[in-house]
């Protein structure tokens, strides 16, 4: 193959990511339209390994070079996650677009990593000396700029289990009802018994450089009943205005600033 | 191996070139293929959509490296079939054919559509269609086109 | 509606082919019409709005490479576009961003986008002139009017002034602009491509080859929609490709990208219009309306554009006090140019929503306040015309209202809601002049059509149309073959080539069925008169203006502007997410009047789309420049049209007024359904903020983000 690998195995893959300079091609519909040149491309797509989804008892574990097609038929894949990436673009996009590049691509915007912000996902990164897992908001830094090493690819996206099970909240809003990009999206899990709130996300696009998460904020609910936080619902969505940073982008800060707050607002009132 | 070789319209096929060139720039440049259109170059209008092992891709976001082992079906390889002839002829009655620049990707993505889900409400066929620009039709034609051929599909997909 | 013989749909004479995938798109050549390889061309595009050339250092050009620019100009480096200020290439100075400059020409792609890339242009930066409210130089200005609108402001009860604005709409046709030259070896030049009208290119290829009319012919391919965007564009491309073919002595095309497409070429003229209305007993006694168009660096057609505009200035209405003034504005920015509407959907916006606005002052509904105004036969139009046919417009009315419980759903929604999701419908009436604006027809276009008959008694339609999607390919053999009483198959139209076909216009104004089709009509009746069994014949029909015509004078808009006009009706239901701006459009529903629809489903099918881009128009699609005068929304992922998900409950409905010049009773279709969305959106959106009194929109696009941002207005 003349400026590309193909390699069989993730094994080989990282062999030839440890030795030269390649741009790791899974699905293409990033790639493709970024279109770095004079570098090799490195396809991942066809690799057994990163096209498994699997239940482990603890996590579900989704191979990066599963598509988003691939990842709706599953009947592991959590309803958060299948309802963010059934929004992405249109067909043709998600039959090719993959788990592994909407993390690596670095978008602020990539409705897959919302969900997985969400969900409390980890990242499983391998290369050629070893392994490691993060947090997904270690791994997105900002906009353009993963932790992704340069010996290392996406292995998978590992979504905990016990936050899959929980009810969701998620919106997303782009410019028309198709092949859309997020302007603002929202996603939430949570775990509600006995009217007290034992865990709480909630993850937002168009609040800062990258997908983000208030943890510090969360973590003032945990332990708060429902009643309580409804009654104080605009202190939190104003701790939220604080949190986030709102920027200019396709649209205004104005607009990213209100809808994230409206959608917090929504998101605590419909907690039950 | 002999650079990427693949199966084009049931034929197998071996393409000397970059794996890094687009595939709908070979397919239109090295094989002929000029059913294949060009809209943006971006992903964002169907134009260029192919089917590969039977699923609806843009050929404008595919790599050649990305085909090696694999099937793929342009409009030139379609047109001789049975569930093309039915497409063709719920879109004639229809007049849903303007000027036709998005219709080669609209019939692949109609096949996609109904090789997955044979009796497709109106809503599910919208979406399928849901990554085809069309600018001439305001899409009602189309939709009511491909739900015809299912209607009367029979037995086709 | 009782359907005549001839609206039968039939399957359309392209549909097999486009369909297969076999049609041949400019971009589709392999290779000349006699074999020999295509050369590649690329524009170099100014970086600067207003700038001195000073130097232009090119790399050093690969052998089989060249460069071509003014210098190479055989002819004259005007590109006749109504008037001849528009350039080939650009002269000393770039006028905006993206004006030509140059083009680089070779045989591989790659190499030429990467030569392209290394030119080096010396620009002296100049002032550009960005904003059309203060820019003062105006390619165009006109002024008309009739009766007294002094006096009758100062009888008013209530004087209403209102500003509205609209944004640039982008054509979007699928296919993005190209043409080919190809120097052919009788010393003739061949250009061809995707475009709109042939003669117009000639024209412009053979002033600019120094050549006469015989040394140049082109032909139009088969074109993947047009809009109006390839009315003149094709024109200038056709001119740079020709004399690069010349300069390389090999066939050169030249095909846009989408971004190059988005940024740099014509669109919509953004508009800012002041009106300014008298009401004396809940009566409407004058408009007084302003118009500014934003033309752009060069004239093009911003002139014909303007008039239209300016004539649908006091829209559907019988108003006795008339003034307009119109001007089409200079600014260092892409020239703007024809988009179906054609200037109407500007001023139809800002007539239709001032209407409304006064209705909701006066506290009564805006429907039946419209209804109390609506022209009808006999009365005068704006330019002391007549409408000489019924105005069918409280039939549609009446017709949307059944589609959707229009009348009761605008009283339901105007009362207070509250809640996340809140409620609006809105209405529109308009028009659209039937035909090229005046007396154009007759004196500048003069159209000829003719029939060839051949000895196997085939019949070809030469006329030089072209088929742009909406069918004229179909329907002008159909309305033959009916004439002549033999099959479909037996008459045919080719794509048009100068060397083979008359001048029977341009394919624009949706004068295309309505005029040339009645010269074919003639023409086949003529045939059938005189036809000869195995002998070959041909006919000829030249264009007649009909005698019921009140002359039309330019100078003073005085006369009737259009034979006759194409109505419509709109409503729109939406439902707004006050949470997050997302407007769901419930329902899109059309009544439009184009006479007998010359094929059903052919008619129906430039109603939807043209319905649906209107509709675009009015919401999403949304463009505009910066503070450099640059377009910055140069792709598919920033300038969004209409997906097959966005309006999936659209009806359109045809009422029937018969034209009796008009072939069978048919008149000009085309631009009408895009003029009718963008009023009725606004309304219904602007009822489910509240009404008017809450929040006044008066621009367009208005889009989700617009929405939060009105209602964050409401806190303060």
């Amino acid at each position: 193959m003349v400026n590309g690998y193909k390699p069989a195995t993730l094994q080989e893959a990282l062999e030839i990511r440890a030795r030269e300079k390649v741009v790791p091609y899974a699905g293409g519909t990033d790639v493709m339209v970024r279109r770095p040149e004079g570098i090799p491309f490195l396809f991942l797509g066809d690799i057994e390994e990163l096209k498994q989804i699997k239940d482990d008892g603890e996590y579900i574990r989704i191979g990066a070079a599963v598509t988003f097609t691939e990842g709706l038929k599953s009947e592991l894949v959590p309803a958060l996650m299948k309802e963010a990436v059934s929004r992405i673009a249109a067909p043709a996009i998600r039959n090719a677009g993959t788990f592994g590049g909407n993390l690596g691509n670095g978008s602020d915007k990539a409705d897959s990593v919302l969900a997985g912000f969400a969900l409390d996902g980890l990242v499983r990164l391998v290369s050629s000396k070893g392994e490691r897992v993060i947090p997904f908001d270690e791994f997105s830094v900002r906009r353009g700029v993963t932790d992704l090493r340069d010996n290392e690819l996406i292995a998978e996206v590992l979504l905990p289990k016990d936050k899959c099970a929980l009810p969701y909240y998620y919106q997303k809003i782009g410019g028309r009802n198709a092949l859309a990009i997020s302007r603002v999206a929202f996603g939430g899990v949570y775990d509600i018994r006995d009217g007290v709130i034992r865990s709480i996300t909630a993850a937002v696009i168009g609040g800062g450089n990258t997908c983000r998460r208030c943890r510090d904020i969360e973590a003032s609910l945990v332990g708060k009943t429902v009643a309580e936080v409804k009654a104080n619902a605009e202190e939190y969505v104003n701790a939220y205005a604080e949190g986030l940073t709102f920027s200019r982008g396709r649209v205004s800060a104005e607009y990213r600033r209100t809808v994230v707050m409206n959608l917090i607002r929504d998101y605590l009132a419909s907690l039950e | 191996m002999n650079g990427i070789c693949f199966v084009l319209n049931g034929k197998e096929t071996c393409y000397a070139g970059s794996a890094t060139d687009r595939l709908l720039d070979v397919l239109r440049d090295d094989y002929d293929m000029k059913s294949v259109k060009c809209g943006c170059k971006e992903g964002e209008c169907g134009a260029c959509a192919v089917l590969i092992d039977g699923v609806l891709v843009n050929s404008c976001c595919v790599a050649m490296g990305a085909v090696d082992g694999h099937e793929i079906l342009t409009v030139e390889g379609y047109r001789d079939t049975s569930r093309f002839a039915k497409l063709s002829e719920k879109f004639a009655e229809l007049s849903a054919v303007q000027c036709g620049f998005c219709i080669p990707g609209m019939i692949l993505a109609a096949e996609a559509i109904l090789s997955a889900n044979p009796h497709p409400t109106e809503d599910e066929v919208r979406e399928g269609l849901s990554g085809n620009i069309c600018r001439c039709t305001g899409y009602n034609a189309i939709v009511n086109a491909v739900l015809n051929a299912a209607k009367e599909g029979d037995g086709l997909w | 509606m009782h359907m005549k013989e001839i609206c039968k749909s039939i399957k359309k004479k392209d549909h097999d082919p486009k369909i297969e995938g076999r049609s041949v798109y400019v971009s589709d050549y392999v290779a000349s019409k006699d074999g020999r390889a295509i050369l590649c061309g690329k524009l170099l595009h100014s970086t600067l709005a207003k700038a001195r050339v000073l130097s232009v250092k090119l790399p050093e050009l690969p052998e089989g490479y060249l460069y071509v620019d003014a210098s190479d100009i055989p002819g004259d480096n005007n590109v006749n576009i109504v008037l001849d200020d528009t350039p080939v290439f650009c002269r000393d100075t770039v006028e905006y961003i993206g004006e030509p400059i140059g083009m680089v020409v070779g045989p591989d792609e790659k190499a030429v986008e990467k030569l392209l890339s290394q030119i080096e242009v010396e620009y002296e930066e100049l002032e550009p002139v960005l904003d059309i409210r203060t820019a003062d130089e105006y390619f165009f200005n006109y002024e008309f009017g009739h009766g007294d609108v002094e006096k009758a402001f100062a009888e008013a009860d209530k004087v209403y002034e209102e500003e509205f604005i609209t944004g640039y709409q982008d054509q979007t046709y699928l296919e993005p602009q190209g043409m080919m030259a190809e120097p052919e070896a009788d010393g003739r030049m061949y250009v061809h491509g995707s475009l709109q009208c042939a003669y117009y290119v000639h024209g412009a290829v053979a002033r600019v080859m120094g050549t006469d009319p015989d040394g140049v012919h082109i032909l139009q391919d088969v074109t993947g929609g047009g809009f109006g965007g390839k009315e003149d564009f094709p024109s200038i491309i056709g001119c740079q490709v020709a004399v690069a073919a010349k300069k390389a002595n090999a066939p050169v095309r030249c095909v846009f990208g989408r971004r190059e497409d988005l940024e740099f070429t014509p669109k919509r003229h953004p508009s800012l219009c002041r009106y300014k209305l008298a009401v004396k007993d809940g009566q409407v006694t004058a408009v007084d309306a302003d118009v500014r168009f934003n033309a752009g660096a060069y004239s093009t057609l911003s002139a014909v554009v303007l008039q239209r505009g300016i004539i649908a200035a006091p829209g559907v209405y019988d108003i006795p006090n008339i003034h307009v003034t119109g001007k089409a504005v200079k600014t260092n920015t892409n020239p703007c140019g024809a988009y179906r509407g054609f200037g109407a959907p500007q001023t139809f916006f800002a007539m239709e929503t001032m209407m409304s606005h006064i209705a909701q002052d006066l506290g009564v509904d805006s429907i039946e306040f419209k209804e109390k105004h609506f022209a009808v036969k006999g009365d005068t139009t704006s330019t002391n015309g007549r409408y000489h046919f019924p105005v069918p417009i409280p039939a549609m009315l009446d017709e949307v209202d059944a589609m959707c419980d229009l009348r009761k759903k605008h009283q339901e929604y105007r009362k207070p809601q509250t809640g996340r999701c809140r409620r609006g419908i809105g209405f529109s009436a308009i028009f659209h002049g039937a035909g090229f604006t005046g007396s154009g027809e007759r004196d500048l276009i003069k159209a000829t059509a003719k029939l060839r008959k051949y000895a196997d008694g085939t019949v070809e339609v030469l006329a030089s149309n072209g088929d742009i999607g909406q069918g004229v390919r179909t329907t002008f053999p159909k309305i033959v073959a009916h004439e002549l009483n033999i099959p479909l198959d037996r008459v045919y139209y080719d794509h048009p080539d100068t060397a083979r076909v008359p001048d029977s216009g341009p394919t624009v104004a949706s004068r295309s069925l309505m005029i040339v089709g009645e010269l074919l009509r003639r023409a086949a009746i003529k045939l059938r008169g005189i036809w000869q069994e195995g002998v070959e014949q041909e006919v000829e029909e030249h264009y007649r203006e009909p005698d019921f015509m009140i002359p039309f004078y330019l100078d003073r808009f005085e006369g009737d502007a259009y034979p006759t006009y194409a109505w419509a009706t709109s409503a729109i239901e939406v439902e707004v997410d006050t949470y997050t701006g997302l407007v769901e459009i419930l329902g899109a529903y059309g009544s439009f009047d184009v006479g007998t629809p010359v094929d059903y489903n052919i008619v129906l099918g430039q109603m939807e789309g043209g319905f649906l881009q209107g509709i675009g128009y009015a919401s999403i699609e949304k463009m505009d420049y910066d503070g450099k005068g640059r377009i910055r929304n140069n792709s598919f992922t920033d300038y969004l049209v209409p997906t097959a998900m966005d309006v999936p409950n659209l009806k359109a409905t045809l009422h029937v007024e018969e034209y009796p010049d008009g072939p069978y009773g048919a008149k000009g279709a085309g631009e009408l359904p895009l003029v009718a969305p963008p009023a009725a959106y606004i309304e219904a959106v602007e009822m489910a903020l509240g009404g008017m009194q809450k929040h006044r929109l008066n621009r367009i696009p208005f889009s989700t983000e617009d929405v939060i941002l009105e209602l964050n207005k409401e806190g303060l």
